[in-house]
């Protein structure tokens, strides 16, 4: 079974994107998620980061990532309301907890979580969207000039990933397949062949790898798929969303404080990065084409 | 003169003299002494048995070997000019291309279009040359419509194509491939060597090809090189390959080639069409037509398994698949099931729901009880001692039944092939026996996999135990109650025809034909054995069952 963040070519503007512009565009949605703590500006990275998701046919890798995110985030929240008892609201008092002290559960410690927890959750669906829509290949062909060793050991292990979850798979199945009568399988054993395997596996890519001639010195050749007629959007929307949050900052539109009593600021400023942040998201929307004029005038003749 | 000896008079594409090679730590050499030339243009087949140094000499011809596996060398080897010993297998890459048997190691990039792409990219090709290139070679393997796909998402047949592009795209004078059809179904199998029969055609590239299952390629080589425990045992044309064989190594003969030793016909035959054509010659182009033999044994017992209209849907990533569509099948105790299709038909995952490993969602399966041997049985075997993978009397009944008591002290890793495979039988086995009586059902899926007849002989020898319900634990002749229902889910038709008496045949998740094994394996071209394609008899399979027919008319 294919991981759901898995890479998939598809003829979509963030997939035929070059990577430096898909990598802009998801950066900046990441950017605008640590750069802020606004509860409305960070569920509008998220929004941006779904949709974008989406638009890009990335619907199981954006499932996937929000169900990661938002467990995380849930699981931000509940330390965080028990490990911080700042806060003028308190909601529940739970006595003395070994290790935690005295814990009273505060809606300021729950609010402030959810600010970590949004931050988390939007970063992990866009990395969940660039994990499904950036051609990893092409990633690592724009690093081996600049780092050939580098390149080759991610080439490596991007190709093991996938081979050693196969293989891990099926000695699941060959596990579940033993007799009764036959020695129960642990997870020592089971991981040690797992190991074992990998390695082999390692040495087969390896070789072939070889045999590709990636040990050649010879003068690299130029990206042929360096740049697509998407990326100026990618890269624009990016320096748009950018500028945005920059400037959002800089007039307080980051308006929000957890202690002592919570302050959500929802003023123009915010509202406004809150909405270019979330149309960010619409940046992958594919045109419908158009059919040429000229066709429908010859249909008349 | 023919173009052939011309393109001999040219420099060879590939020289060994005097090679002689150990691997690491390894007690006997793999290869002695071999000297051998493939010519450019040449398609030569490399023939022998499991471990006689065909694999050795193919990597040491791409400068995998000794440059990657290390190990001691002698000779000489070398490709298109220059010297494999001293020059690495990445500088001897523009000039031979090599394929190995799993391609799923063989695949490094995400998409299609990237790893056929890669060799010209390290090589420094410009963009416009590679873009070329890359679509030629996608032109002549017929895989166009795969550049966009992620390479994770081929199926079998697939990846060995896209493989063989990767290898072919530096255009290479020389390209090694060893055993590229094991994987295959006998459609994709037959396509991928008349494929390099036509490359090798077109594009001149010298074919340096390594298999057992040699009735599949004999006809498209114009050269046999048989390897005996690491020498040289014969180099010449096929024909006289066969006469070799029939003296020196029957193992290594051709179904057809021994229909024509049985029935004393001469030369013989190196594929169908000079089969069918020695038949005419002869006036027995067309034996009477013989009535298949429908007996059926009716064995009253109650089915040890039976499918009643099981769907299987599985997950493959954005979407689901329907694998399998409304299967209805039975098995009697004793039955011996080959299961056949195409790849991705559902032979595996019929197995494997049989088996609980997949819950169907609609249907009903039930099983009286199962051991099922997957593909890799190297995935079974976790411990280094075979008595600790199989403790108590539970295991060593098992051991008992698949004739591997003597071996309990072994590291199942000093076994050999065939070794190992009864042993991952028996761990499938082990708790699944009441006494002496083995489960319902034992399935086996992919068994023959790079083995070689000798090892294929010994398999049906151990499934006609099995299901013969002869007393395996003691090996006496007392016989137990009942014999067990063998299901086998394979793509070798030879092999089906040697141990089997009903094939299933499987199309896209359905039962597309169910019957007895000569009326199935006589009743077509792709899924059928050699001897059925030249006699075109219903029920005439085997060797035996064709040279009966022939004297038959001879007489």
């Amino acid at each position: 079974m294919r991981s759901p963040f898995a890479y998939v070519p598809r003829r979509r503007p963030l997939q035929l994107a070059s990577p430096g512009a898909s990598v802009a565009y998801l950066g900046a949605i990441v950017a605008v998620a640590f750069l802020y703590s606004n509860l409305l500006v960070l569920v509008a990275a998220g929004v941006a980061a779904t949709l974008a998701g989406l638009l890009a046919g990335a619907r199981s890798a954006v499932r996937a990532g929000l169900g990661l995110g938002l467990s995380l985030a849930l699981l931000m929240v509940v330390v965080n309301a028990l490990v911080t008892s700042r806060g003028e609201t308190v909601l529940a008092r739970l006595g003395d907890w070994p290790l935690l002290g005295r814990v009273d559960v505060t809606l300021e410690a729950i609010v402030a979580g959810l600010s970590y927890g949004l931050v988390a959750a939007a970063s992990i669906v866009a990395f969940a969207v660039y994990s499904a829509c950036v051609d990893p290949d092409r990633v690592l062909r724009a690093l081996r000039p600049l780092a050939g060793r580098s390149a080759l050991t991610a080439t490596l292990v991007s190709r093991l990933v996938p081979v050693a979850a196969a293989d891990a798979g099926r000695l699941r199945d060959a596990a579940a397949l033993r007799g009764p009568g036959a020695a129960a399988v642990g997870k020592a054993p089971l991981a040690r062949r797992l190991l074992a395997g990998s390695l082999d596996r390692a040495v087969d890519v390896a070789a072939t790898l070889e045999l590709r001639g990636y040990s050649l010195d010879a003068p690299r050749a130029r990206n042929r798929r360096s740049r697509s007629r998407y990326d100026r959007r990618f890269y624009a929307v990016a320096a748009v969303v950018l500028a945005t949050a920059i400037a959002g900052k800089l007039l307080g539109a980051d308006d929000f404080q957890a202690y002592p009593s919570i302050q959500i600021g929802l003023g123009p400023a915010t509202l406004a990065v809150a909405a270019v942040v979330t149309f960010s998201g619409l940046a992958p929307l594919k045109r419908p084409t158009r059919r040429p004029a000229h066709r429908l005038e010859v249909a008349r003749v | 003169m023919s173009e052939l000896a011309i393109r001999r008079g040219a420099a060879p594409a590939l020289a060994v003299e005097g090679l002689s090679y150990a691997y690491p730590h390894a007690a006997a050499r793999a290869l002695e002494d071999v000297s051998l030339e493939v010519a450019p243009g040449e398609f030569v087949l490399l023939a022998g048995r499991s471990a006689s140094g065909k694999s050795t000499l193919l990597k040491a011809s791409c400068g995998l070997v000794p440059h990657f596996h290390g190990g001691e060398i002698e000779g000489e080897v070398r490709v298109a000019d220059l010297d494999a010993v001293a020059t690495g297998p990445g500088e001897l890459a523009a000039a031979v291309g090599y394929l190995a048997q799993d391609p799923e190691t063989q695949v490094v990039s995400t998409t299609v279009a990237a790893e056929i792409e890669l060799p010209l990219e390290m090589r420094g090709d410009a963009p416009t040359d590679r873009a070329r290139a890359v679509e030629e070679v996608a032109l002549a393997l017929a895989i166009p419509h795969l550049l966009d796909r992620a390479t994770d998402t081929l199926s079998g047949g697939e990846l060995q194509r896209v493989a063989l592009a990767a290898a072919l795209v530096t255009r290479p004078r020389l390209i090694l491939l060893d055993e590229p059809t094991s994987q295959l179904d006998p459609v994709a199998g037959d396509e991928l060597i008349w494929l390099l029969r036509r490359l090798n055609e077109e594009w001149g590239v010298a074919v340096l090809l390594a298999e057992h299952r040699l009735e599949r390629c004999l006809a498209a080589a114009d050269r046999v090189v048989a390897m005996e425990e690491g020498i040289v045992g014969f180099d010449g044309a096929p024909a006289d390959f066969l006469l070799w064989s029939r003296e020196k190594d029957p193992a290594l003969t051709t179904p057809a080639a021994r229909l024509f030793s049985l029935a004393g016909l001469m030369p013989l035959p190196v594929g169908v069409r000079d089969a069918k054509q020695t038949l005419r010659g002869t006036g027995i182009a067309h034996p009477p037509h013989q009535a298949s033999r429908r007996v059926r044994d009716p064995r009253p017992q109650a089915p040890v398994l039976q499918a009643k209209g099981v769907w299987v849907e599985l997950d493959q990533g954005e979407e689901t698949k329907d694998v399998l569509r409304g299967i209805d099948l039975q098995l009697r105790p004793g039955d011996r099931v080959a299961l056949m299709g195409r790849n991705g038909a559902g032979k595996s995952t019929f197995l494997r729901t049989a088996a609980g490993l997949h819950q169907p969602v609609a249907g009903k399966i039930a099983v009286d009880s199962i051991a099922l041997l997957s593909q890799n049985p190297g995935d079974y075997l976790v411990r280094e001692r075979v008595g600790d993978e199989l403790p108590g009397e539970q295991g060593m009944a098992a051991l008992r039944a698949v004739g591997l008591e003597h071996a309990i002290d072994a590291d199942p890793r000093d076994l050999s092939g065939g070794e190992r495979q009864r042993l991952a039988l028996a761990i499938a086995l082990a708790g699944r026996m009441e006494g002496k009586q083995l489960p319902g059902v034992v399935a086996l899926d992919e068994p023959t996999r790079g083995m070689d007849r000798a090892r294929k002989d010994d398999l049906v020898a151990l499934i006609e135990r099995l299901a013969a319900s002869v007393d395996c634990l003691s090996h006496s002749e007392t016989k137990a109650t009942r014999g067990t229902a063998v299901v086998v889910a394979t793509h070798d038709v030879e092999f089906a025809s040697e141990f089997a008496e009903r094939v299933v045949l499987l199309g896209d998740g359905v039962v597309i034909a169910d019957g007895p094994m000569e009326e199935i394996l006589s009743g077509g071209w792709y899924f059928a054995t050699e001897v059925a394609r030249v006699l075109d008899l219903p029920g005439v399979v085997t060797p035996e069952q064709g040279a009966a027919a022939l004297r038959g008319e001879a007489g």
